[in-house]
Order: structure tokens, then C-alpha cells, then sequence
């Protein structure tokens, strides 16, 4: 099997169980789960644009998924938005400050860069937590983020809702494996690959990066406006670094660098979790035990080892 | 005077902590997530044992120790095989501990906010200069002033030390000469993980002790790490000095913009002199 054919029945498999299972159970418990893989998916896609494709370990995406959140809660709550244009601003705020990132983590490289981008993460993370109270409510957060109306449909039942984000979910895995097969995605992995060469073919590295990153703000801001409407209500951990380090996590698990490697860490991570924390109230430790093991032994994650397996098969027949 | 003095004495205290993440990442190239939950899991020990036996130095000695062990383990279960991969994945991988060691404290000790008491010798205050001081704080300040010395000896002018900087400076002629660099590696963790056990046993009558230690304090950590230059134990003296100094003048004045204060100092550092402060170009990491 190619790679190719490997990613198409992975996006058959995955395709297939998202459209069905509305239809499987009328049992809002698993169109929640649903919910939260799709959305979490969102944004390890959007991550790992700056992870997997080009080789840069952020350690503060948090902050877009918390700055996106934000953004939905205090324009639909104070100023009276609707879902739509909140998302929208979501989204571009979320860019901005991703921008805002890179001009000042990517002057450093390497491990630098992902302290960098930790620091900045963290000082968002006071400011919201405990310096902007009035305008971000604290540690209490904002409760009552609304659902998306859009066309005179509301999609306030979580059966509506779960249709609304399949759709935004089926565009971004769409646009994200679009600009992955682009000839700017191809530049992202030399990139990844060999700085020094890039640069020496004339590509301006730097450039790519910021842009990269501004791309990846703006997902992961879609991914938080998402969020914040499926729990309806935004609170500083979603900023905390160690949010970041979920999301690595996530991506990792499944496989960083390839189209559906971050989606399977996601859904790998949501069921481990709502299983584990099923068996036991130490379920965060068992996963990082998990992590710890997937990182020594798979580092190209369970789909990207599978990916690999698959393609090797094929070429030993003649 | 008294701000002189708690300035001093978090100055060392975060001194201590620091001093085994640049250690390990001076010697081995390993940022070490994990080193707040080390700290986290020191000053739990220190804690239950302290509370136990009614000995704080027993307390202090078996933290040290089982933080020690856990980085033994720690470099040896899981970082080795992790050497030859891109820097990240040895990043990332002790950011994984952070949850298992997070979580197993939770299991040993529950949830709740622990006090461990001042150990009796070392309560009380006593007045100097005119004003009073707690003698913990003027023991903390001797105390690390002891062991960055110590390590300063142990590091530049013993015969360990010597093996530990040529092995990390070449590990390939190290082992050609014999020594085996893999020991030495495995010494260099465990000896960074014992360091930060001892720091939380230390703090650990200073502050309440909680679970959210092991993320919040490493970001303090980093902090001076950074500001003194990753790698540079004289740099992360002067840097746990001068964080500690601040902090203290920015309580009595400014006290809701610590931390932003820190912050930006450490963003502004990072842009200018990625390679900190203190820290001399040769040994820059």
C-alpha cells in the first residue's frame, strides 16, 4: 500500500465514523467525545504545521486556543456578536498573536524557541488569570458561551452542533492537506529538514516560518472559538502551558508530521482518557506513562508507525 | 535590611533549584522538564519524613535521595535511548514525567495543602542590624551558599568534575581513555535530580507545599537558568540573585507586577543574549 492509498483509507475510516455515528446512537455522551476530537483535532492540525511540518516545538499554542476563547467569550457575552463574526475575530486575533510570537521566539532558535514561546504563553496566562480580571473574569472565567446560529438554523442541540463542526472539520483537514501537498508545504518540510540548505536554495526561511505560524494561530484560533462553544464557557487553564503540552502530547501519540497523525493522537488521547479516567483517578499518570513509551519506542506515533509499516509492505513485493 | 535578607534568601533558594537543571543541561544537553516535579517530589518527602521522624536533617537527607534515585532512573530507563534523536524528543520526554510524577505524588500523599513545621532549631528570629530576622531565612542563605560553593569545587577543580566537563565536551575521546561516558551521563542526572530534591526539602518549611509546584516552579527555574546562561553555574548565582532581589524589592513596592516584571525581563533577555546575562561567550551553550 503507498502512503497515499494509506492516508486515503485512514480519511475513508475516519470519514466514514464521523457521518455515521449521529446516526449509530442518539446518545449524547459519544456526539460529545465526537465532539471534542474533532475539535481538539482542529487545533493539533493547526499545531503541528509549526510541529510536525516544519520542525518547530511550541510550547505556546495554548495561548491561541485560550486568546481565540476569549475573543468568542467577551464579543458574544459584553458586545452582543454573533457566533459567526466572533469567530472570526477569534481567528484573527489568534493570528496576530501568533505573528506577534514569531517576531519575537523566532530571533532565537532550537530549544531557545520553545522557551521563548513558553514564556510568552505564560505571561498571557498571568495576565488573564489574575491581571485582566475585569475583563476575563478571573479564575472563574467566562460561563455561557453561546452556540453558532448561522442562516436562521440554530445549532444550540448537540446533534446540530456536532453537524456544524463536521462541516468546519472536513474543511480544515481539507485546506491542511491541500497546503501540505502545495509547493509551500514541500518548502516547509526542506525546511524541516535542512535549514541552511533552504535558505541556500533562496527561500527565506524566516518568512516561511512567520507565515507557517500565522496559519497555525489562526486554526487553532477556529479550534477555540469551537471549544469554548462546546463547553460554553472559556477559563484560564485553557492558556496554562501545560495545555501546550497536551496538545504535544496529542500529536506526537498519533504521529507528528503527516495528515492524520495528529487527528489519530486526538482520538487515541480522548479515549485513553475517558477510559482510563473510568478505571482510575490516576489516569493523567498512566498516560504519561503511555506518552513516555510512545516517545522512546514510536517516535513517529501509532498512525505514522503504521504509515510506515504499510509502505514498507509494498515495497518488498517485486 | 529585612528585604536584603528575603531578597538573599530566595535569591539561594532559587539557586538551589536551579543549579541542577543547568548542571544537567550544561553537562548532557537535556533541558529537564521534570525538574519541577523533582523539586515537587523533594519537599513532599521532606514533608512525610520530617513529620514522621521529627527529624528535619533526616528529612533533608532522604529527599535528596530519592529524587537522586528517581533521575538515576529516570536517565537510565528512558533519556539514554533518546541521545542520538533530535533534541526535542528528550524535551518533550521529561515533560511525560511531569504527569507520572505529578500523579504518583498525588496518589502517596492526596490532594491536599501540606505545612511542614520549622524544623526547632532553626525557628525563632534573631535581630540584626537593628531589625528582626527569621533564622530560617539566614540559614537558607549560608545553606546556599554552602552548596554552590561545593559545587563549584566539585565541578571545576575535582577529578569528577574533570571526567564530567571532557565527557561532555567529547564523549567519544572519554571513552576511548576508558571512562565510561554513559556513568558519568547517568552520575550527572542523578546528581541534578538530587539537587533539586534538596531545594524543595528546603523551601519546603518556607511555603505551603501543593501539587501545581511542579509547572509553576519551573517556569521560575527558567527563569534564572536563561537569565544566567543554560549551562553557566557561576551565571545562575548571580541570575538567582539578582531574580531574588527583585522580587523582593518588587513585593514591598509593586507587589501585583512581580511577575509580569520577571517575565519581561526574561523575554527581553531571551531577544538580546539568548545566551544570558552572565554568561561569557566560550560558555555559552
Amino acid at each position: 500500500m503507498s502512503a497515499r492509498r494509506f492516508d486515503l483509507a485512514i480519511a475513508v475510516l475516519i470519514g466514514a465514523t464521523v457521518i455515521a455515528l449521529p446516526f449509530a446512537t442518539q446518545n449524547d455522551f459519544f456526539l460529545n467525545l465526537a465532539l471534542l476530537v474533532m475539535i481538539w483535532s482542529i487545533f493539533a492540525l493547526g499545531f503541528d504545521l509549526v510541529f510536525g511540518s516544519i520542525g518547530m516545538v511550541s510550547f505556546g499554542h495554548a495561548s491561541f486556543l485560550g486568546m481565540g476563547g476569549y475573543i468568542v467569550a467577551i464579543f458574544t457575552q459584553r458586545y452582543g456578536w454573533s457566533f459567526e463574526a466572533s469567530t472570526m475575530a477569534a481567528m484573527a486575533a489568534a493570528s496576530l498573536l501568533a505573528w506577534i510570537f514569531s517576531f519575537f521566539a523566532l530571533r532565537v532558535s532550537g530549544i531557545f524557541f520553545s522557551l521563548v514561546t513558553l514564556a510568552l504563553s505564560q505571561l498571557l496566562y498571568i495576565l488573564a488569570d489574575s491581571k485582566l480580571r475585569e475583563l476575563t473574569g478571573g479564575a472563574d472565567g467566562i460561563a455561557g458561551v453561546t452556540r453558532p446560529q448561522l442562516f436562521g438554523v440554530d445549532f444550540f442541540t448537540t446533534q446540530a452542533f456536532y453537524w456544524y463542526v463536521v462541516v468546519l472539520f472536513t474543511i480544515v483537514v481539507a485546506c491542511v492537506a491541500m497546503l501540505r501537498a502545495s509547493p509551500f508545504g514541500r518548502v516547509m518540510q526542506g525546511v524541516a529538514q535542512n535549514e541552511i540548505r533552504t535558505e541556500q536554495l533562496g527561500y527565506d526561511v524566516h518568512g516561511i516560518k512567520q507565515i507557517t505560524f500565522l496559519v497555525s494561530g489562526g486554526i487553532s484560533g477556529l479550534a477555540s472559538a469551537l471549544l469554548a462553544s462546546l463547553l460554553m464557557f472559556v477559563n484560564p487553564q485553557m492558556l496554562h502551558w501545560t495545555t501546550s503540552g497536551d496538545v504535544i502530547i496529542m500529536t506526537l501519540l498519533g504521529g507528528a508530521g503527516t495528515l492524520w497523525g495528529p487527528v489519530g493522537g486526538v482520538i487515541l488521547f480522548e479515549l485513553l482518557k475517558e477510559w482510563l479516567s473510568g478505571q482510575t483517578q490516576y489516569w493523567y499518570g498512566v498516560l504519561g506513562v503511555v506518552f513516555i513509551l510512545a516517545t522512546i519506542y514510536f517516535p513517529k506515533g501509532f498512525l505514522g508507525e503504521a504509515r510506515r509499516l504499510a509502505t514498507r509492505a509494498q515495497r518488498r513485493k517485486p | 535590611m529585612s528585604m536584603i535578607i528575603i531578597g538573599l534568601s530566595l535569591g539561594m533558594l532559587l539557586f538551589l533549584l536551579a543549579s541542577g537543571l543547568t548542571l544537567i543541561f550544561g553537562m548532557l544537553g537535556v533541558i529537564n522538564f521534570a525538574h519541577g516535579a523533582l523539586y515537587m517530589l523533594g519537599a513532599y518527602v521532606a514533608f512525610d519524613i520530617s513529620r514522621r521522624t521529627g527529624s528535619f536533617t533526616l528529612g533533608l537527607v532522604v529527599a535528596t535521595l530519592v529524587t537522586a534515585a528517581t533521575g538515576f532512573a529516570m536517565e537510565r530507563l528512558a533519556l539514554r535511548p533518546l541521545y542520538a534523536r533530535p533534541h526535542f524528543y528528550q524535551l518533550i520526554l521529561t515533560f511525560g514525567f511531569i504527569l507520572v510524577i505529578t500523579e504518583a505524588v498525588k496518589f502517596t500523599w492526596g490532594l491536599g495543602y501540606k505545612e511542614t513545621p520549622m524544623p526547632d532549631a532553626l525557628a525563632g528570629t534573631i535581630v540584626l542590624f537593628g531589625s528582626t530576622i527569621p533564622v530560617y531565612r539566614l540559614f537558607v542563605i549560608i545553606f546556599g551558599a554552602v552548596v554552590s560553593i561545593a559545587l563549584f569545587l566539585a565541578l571545576e577543580r575535582s577529578t569528577f568534575g574533570m571526567k564530567v566537563r571532557a565527557a561532555s565536551s567529547d564523549a567519544e575521546m572519554v571513552q576511548i581513555l576508558g571512562l565510561r561516558a554513559a556513568s558519568i551521563r547517568n552520575a550527572v542526572f542523578g546528581l541534578g535530580a538530587g539537587l533539586a530534591g534538596l531545594a524543595g526539602a528546603i523551601a519546603a518549611p518556607l511555603f505551603p507545599i501543593e501539587l501545581g509546584m511542579a509547572t509553576t516552579v519551573i517556569i521560575d527555574c527558567f527563569i534564572v537558568v536563561i537569565l544566567g546562561g543554560l549551562g553557566n553555574i557561576r551565571g545562575v548565582v548571580a541570575a538567582a540573585i539578582l531574580i531574588g532581589m527583585v522580587r523582593a524589592v518588587g513585593y514591598t513596592f509593586a507587589p501585583s507586577w512581580v511577575d509580569v516584571l520577571t517575565f519581561s525581563l526574561l523575554i527581553a533577555t531571551l531577544m538580546t543574549r539568548p545566551q544570558g546575562l552572565f554568561s561569557r561567550p566560550v560558555r555559552s551553550a
